[in-house]
């Protein structure tokens, strides 16, 4: 029997087009907006870490957050959602760059497990 | 699964890589792997070789000396648990060693119970030759697996002094007892000892100083400390592991019976057995998928954790298990490999092909533990007590709804026992690396409860950032792995059964061992109806949004949204199986011993996946958390790659899909050659001993598919246990058997062409039964009768045949030629005692023309020499049972082609036809000598010459009779499978080889009729497919492929491989060019006569 699955539904792209009444000359994904939307307050809030002062138009904070959603989305595929990009991008980032010492991870230790032959 | 448990190289081994990738010399490389890989199975050390002492006296299994030291720099309270010797702690431990209490008394130089039985044989030897215990003990191997251990402190200058400080730790200090260490570990395992086991307090003591001060401040100290006590020391050696590095428990706090208890759920546990797949009818696998499916929407609301791992073959098992049943093997002929080398070469084999078992576990989350339970849990557990009773014995209730649904047609699945949960968790900690072997085989070589997870703290890992893998060291071992996790990416549309095999079984078509997990949610109707619904509204919305700016949707959209329509369609209106969806990820884990290795096979994987499935793997980044999901009760990696199915796609994953065949205490004969790879056993006393069904096996393929070659070796194979065997080959290359060292004693070669007189004499070849082979009493007494006058009949037909074989084909075609020879026959005796001669006489006697004509055509023929063999009495002592072996041969003699009409026959091709048929008799007959229950076995080839004579159905017929009351496993080999299905005896026939049938779709029918496979499925292609040679290449194809039926039903194809023992292959080709080579060193038949 023909079995297919159902993730083409879910691939479908959906974008923004705009404000009702102007078509914006770029369509983007409304996850981009997103994501657009809580880098600028995020690079403003490290600005004022700065310089202790909120600026009325954060010129700057809105570039720069265009480029990081501009290059966290160049890794974004429907299988693979802004948040594994963005995690993984922390995950991997947070630890040194060395590759020749090796970092050492937890070690994922099982002997403190109870066992129990039975149930009840 | 009778235990669960990977037998091989106990854990505390060095995993000997060499021990595994060395094969015994003159080992021909196996030509057919496409990826040869005999270094690692599962991973190193994968499994033992069991050696059997079964000819040789006691003594000779003699202690071992211990391994030297080297290299064995890890200090690690396990590290001597299993034998390995200690790095020269005497000398080069200061004060680590002095600070701890020692957690065992120092091991006492005493005599060391040996681990596996030794073989001092000579084919062992030089593959390991100073291996202690064969395959799993290489000090070479171990010194170098530990060295790649990373980050020791003061690693390199412990070594040089270990290396100084080994040869005296060897002499000095045998291996510990095993039975030491194998107690301490189970008092490890107690609860109340656990709480301070000794490498516990050992590494909680260096992480309070590792929080209290740093490395350096240690270091210092340390220094201070060594240098008061001994000044002449310029720098101590650290050698002690630095265990500051964090380990984390696992989620899992509890496994009581098969469930496993996080803080937050609780999973219950469930075995998968393997299912067949190959050479059904398509209509059963269905059917099988549909049971499944069913299965899966019937836990809708849960979420799965559908996990697969590996075990390695325990070819020790194997062998130790044929060894039972091999009551008297071949006695062992000096110089020449003996049965232990024999099923040592064997094990070797087994191991060097990496054949791994799968094992499949569905685990069901499926309650959320209130805050309460878990709090009670966590109180509860300072007092060494786990989860409170109460709590337990509400889910004992809830979780026998999941028996229900699981262990039904389909998934037939049954609640895991803990000690098989503990294999999984210690496996899927230690992904892909080698399974812990049996501790020792003095005690009973099983883990204590609560063993298998105390090892998973030796387990470290370590992971490079954006690494494509992760790094798992095994310290106790030394033995490194790295693993890739691949994801089911974007899947295209598959038919499955009909052309595309299960999309998760699909991975053993790869020779190496991998690990699955799939995470799954089971979405009910409701479920999948809303998320649905809530993807089509959010398709809709942005059509509308096209609309309203004035531009063109994107007519994806359009489409996609008609195809949720669809769907929620089926979803309302359809059964639960159909709207039942399975949203989750599914990961692959490859492994390998260098990164290099693993990167090169994910990506052979990911290559098979989009060829041949148009599954597109992916490798993610963040491995270490992917890895980690395959730890039962571990968290989801990530969020990515998440696949939405419905049930039946996710039910034709089937991970759990197998082809075995054969029994599992048979000879080795080769390997399955389907998707994926097993060893293939194949006791052919098997029917009539266990399953108590008649032993006729036959065999068919064209010429050149192997029928001959593999007569021959399970000849071989059977005579090597002391079967008797009787071979008959016309054509005589099988001959060349006798001549192999080893059965040379106890082989003779029977050449008809130049025998005696009267040595084929019709009546003779039928033996009368006797008395003492029926019950006693009256029943008895006539079921003897009636089997006296049974042979008699016999023996009249036998002879009518005969004869009509003797004269012309013009004579014989007549009808009162056959109402004469009927009329002869019936006045002569049909005792053994009587000859042709009578028959002749008798003829002769009529007051008949052409009764006395016939009796002069027949003394014509019996002037021909080879006729001659039919006259007379036959010699006394022909075929007495004492030959282990006897080969039948009839060189020289030309077979006529049956396609030709009798007529056109030249005269010895005429007389080639009785002489096979009662060629075909003598066999068998030799085989009525002995006692009825010793096993016996009679390989006759070329049987399509008894089709069309009432005799050879009787033949073939008594012979399946007989094969059970006698012990008797009779082979029958022919070129065309309708020969057997014109005699009609299908029902008796217990073993099926079918080879290669390309020229003739007609006949490949019928052999799919003797195999019971269906016809006109596609299956006639597959038998056309068998041994295809490669085209392009110039060598000749180094096996045969045939697809067997086994007694129990199973069908497979099986690729035939009998290259480990050594000279066979030599000895059994056939084709013209290898007789020709071997002229010269194989003696030639003539000179094999007794």
């Amino acid at each position: 029997m023909r079995l297919r699955t159902d993730d083409d539904i879910y691939r479908a792209r959906l974008v923004y087009l705009g404000p009702p009444g102007y078509t914006l000359p770029v369509h983007l994904p409304y996850a981009q907006y997103g994501l657009f939307m809580l880098l600028v307050p995020l690079y403003m809030f490290v600005h004022w870490l700065f310089t202790l002062q909120v600026e009325l138009f954060p010129a700057w904070e809105i570039a720069l957050a265009i480029v990081t959603t501009s290059f966290v989305f160049r890794y974004v595929d429907p299988d693979r959602p802004a948040r594994m990009v963005i995690h993984t991008a922390l995950t991997d980032w947070r630890r040194t760059r060395e590759p020749a010492a090796e970092q050492r991870d937890p070690r994922l230790v099982g002997s403190r497990i109870r066992i129990r032959e039975e149930l009840a | 699964m009778s235990s669960h448990y990977a037998p091989g190289s106990p854990a505390g081994q060095p995993a000997a890589t060499p021990g595994d990738a060395t094969q015994p010399v003159g080992y021909v490389a196996e030509l057919d792997e496409a990826w040869p890989d005999p270094a690692r199975a599962t991973s190193p050390g994968h499994s033992g070789v069991g050696v059997f002492p079964a000819p040789r006296p006691l003594h000779q299994r003699t202690p071992t000396e211990p391994a030297p030291a080297a290299g064995t720099d890890i200090d690690s309270p396990f590290l001597d648990l299993f034998g390995a010797t200690r790095p020269a702690r005497s000398t080069s431990v200061g004060s680590a060693a002095r600070e701890q209490p020692q957690p065992q008394p120092q091991p006492q130089p005493q005599p060391t119970i040996p681990q596996q039985f030794v073989a001092a044989d000579p084919l062992a030897a030089p593959a390991a030759p100073a291996a202690p215990t064969e395959v799993e003990r290489s000090p070479a191997g171990s010194a170098r697996r530990a060295t790649r251990v990373p980050h020791q402190v003061g690693e390199r200058l412990a070594r040089t002094e270990t290396e100084e400080a080994a040869p005296t730790a060897a002499e000095v200090t045998p291996r510990p007892a095993e039975v030491t260490p194998r107690r301490r570990l189970a008092e490890r395992s107690e609860p109340d000892a656990r709480e301070v086991p000794p490498s516990d307090q050992r590494s909680t003591d260096q992480r309070d100083r590792a929080t209290k001060g740093g490395r350096r401040d240690r270091a210092t100290k340390t220094d201070r400390r060594d240098r008061a006590t001994k000044p002449a020391r310029i720098r101590p050696p650290k050698i002690n592991f630095r265990d500051r590095d964090p380990s984390v428990e696992l989620a899992i706090t509890e496994i009581a019976g098969h469930l496993t208890f996080t803080p937050n759920t609780v999973t219950a546990w469930y075995w998968l057995p393997e299912v067949r797949w190959a050479f059904r009818p398509d209509a059963e696998r269905e059917a099988l998928l549909a049971a499944i499916s069913e299965q899966y929407a019937g836990l809708a609301g849960f979420r799965l954790h559908l996990r697969r791992t590996t075990r390695p073959f325990p070819a020790d098992e194997w062998a130790r298990t044929i060894d039972t049943h091999t009551r008297a093997p071949l006695p062992d002929v000096p110089g020449t490999p003996s049965w232990a080398d024999h099923l040592v070469a064997a094990q070797r084999h087994l191991l060097s092909v990496n054949h791994a078992e799968g094992q499949t576990y569905l685990g069901v989350t499926f309650a959320r533990r209130s805050l309460g339970d878990s709090l009670v849990e966590r109180v509860r557990r300072s007092f060494g007590r786990g989860v409170a009773e109460g709590e337990r014995r509400k889910l004992s209730r809830t979780v026998e709804q999941f028996d229900e649904v699981l262990g039904a047609f389909g998934m037939r699945g049954r609640r895991v026992t803990t000690p098989e949960l503990e294999w999984l968790l210690y496996r899927s900690v230690a992904l892909c690396m080698a399974p812990p072997g049996r501790l020792s085989p003095v005690t009973n070589g099983h883990w204590e409860r609560g063993d298998l997870l105390a090892l998973t703290e030796q387990v470290e890992r370590y992971r490079t950032p954006y690494g494509s893998t992760v790094k798992l060291v095994n310290r106790m071992t030394g033995e490194e792995g790295h693993v890739a996790v691949l994801a089911v990416g974007r899947m295209e549309p598959l038919e499955i059964p009909e052309r595309h095999e299960p999309w998760l079984h699909f991975h053993e078509r790869l020779p190496w061992p991998m690990e699955l997990s799939s995470r799954v949610d089971i979405l009910g109707s409701g479920d999948s109806f809303r998320n649905l619904e809530h993807r089509l509204r959010m398709i809709r919305s942005q059509q509308l949004d096209y609309a309203e700016h004035g531009i063109d949707a994107p007519p994806e959209l359009e489409r996609l949204a008609e195809r949720a329509l669809v769907i929620g369609d089926e979803m309302t209106t359809g059964l639960p199986v159909e709207s039942a969806r399975a949203h989750g990820w599914h990961r692959l884990a490859v492994g390998g011993r260098t990164r290099e290795e693993c990167l090169e096979r994910a990506r052979r994987l990911i290559q098979l996946y989009s060829r041949e499935l148009r599954v597109s793997l992916q490798h993610p980044k963040n491995q270490d958390w992917l890895a980690r999901e395959f730890i039962p009760g571990e968290p989801i990696a990530n969020t990515g790659y998440v696949r939405r199915m419905p049930v039946n796609l996710f039910a034709a994953a089937l991970p759990q899909a197998a082809s075995t065949v054969g029994d599992r205490r048979g000879d080795l004969i080769g390997r399955t050659a389907g998707t994926c790879r097993r060893p293939v056993f194949l006791d052919l006393h098997f029917p009539m001993e266990v399953r108590e069904r008649s032993g006729l096996g036959v065999f068919v393929a064209e010429p050149g598919g192997g029928k001959s070659t593999l007569l021959g070796a399970l000849g071989y194979l059977a005579a090597r246990r002391g079967v008797q065997v009787t071979l008959l080959d016309p054509s005589g290359p099988l001959a060349r058997l006798c001549a192999m060292p080893e059965l040379a004693p106890y082989a003779r070669v029977l050449n008809l062409t130049g025998s005696e007189p009267g040595t084929l004499a019709p009546y003779s070849l039928i033996p009368t039964p006797l008395r003492s082979e029926f019950n006693a009493g009256d029943a008895g007494e006539r079921e003897f009768e009636i089997a006296v006058s049974n042979a008699r009949a016999e023996r009249r037909m036998l002879v009518q045949d005969i004869c009509m074989m003797l004269v012309p084909p013009q004579v014989a075609r007549e009808a009162s030629t056959a109402t004469l020879f009927r009329h002869a026959v019936r006045q002569v005796p049909a005792e053994e005692t009587a000859t042709l001669d009578d028959v002749v006489a008798t003829l002769g006697k009529l007051d008949d023309d052409a009764g006395r004509e016939l009796a002069n055509l027949l003394l014509d023929t019996a002037e021909m020499p080879l006729a001659m063999l039919f006259f007379g009495r036959p010699p006394e002592g022909l075929l007495g049972p004492d030959a282990t072996l006897t080969v039948i041969t009839m060189a020289g003699l030309r077979l006529p082609d049956l396609k030709i009409e009798r007529e056109y026959w030249s005269a010895e091709e005429a007389l080639a036809l009785p002489m096979l048929h009662t060629a075909h008799r003598l066999a068998v007959r030799r085989c009525y000598g002995g006692s009825m229950s010793s096993r016996k076995l009679v390989g006759l080839d070329e049987a399509h010459f008894m089709e069309g004579w009432r005799s050879g159905r009787s033949f073939l017929v008594r012979l399946a009779r007989d094969s059970r009351k006698w012990n008797l496993a009779a082979l029958v080999a022919s070129q065309n499978p309708k020969d057997i299905l014109g005699l009609d005896v299908q029902n008796l026939v217990s073993t099926v080889f079918v080879g290669r049938i390309a020229e003739d779709e007609e006949i490949a029918s019928e052999a799919l009729r003797l195999l019971r496979v269906p016809v006109n499925d596609g299956y006639e292609a597959t038998l056309a497919s068998l041994s295809a040679a490669d085209s392009t290449s110039a060598a000749r194809l180094g096996y045969r492929e045939f697809v067997m039926r086994d007694v129990d039903g199973r069908v497979q194809k099986v690729r035939v491989d009998v290259s480990y023992v050594d000279g066979l292959l030599d000895h059994l080709d056939t084709t013209p060019a290898a007789v020709a080579a071997a002229a010269g060193v194989l003696p030639v038949v003539a000179e094999l006569e007794a």
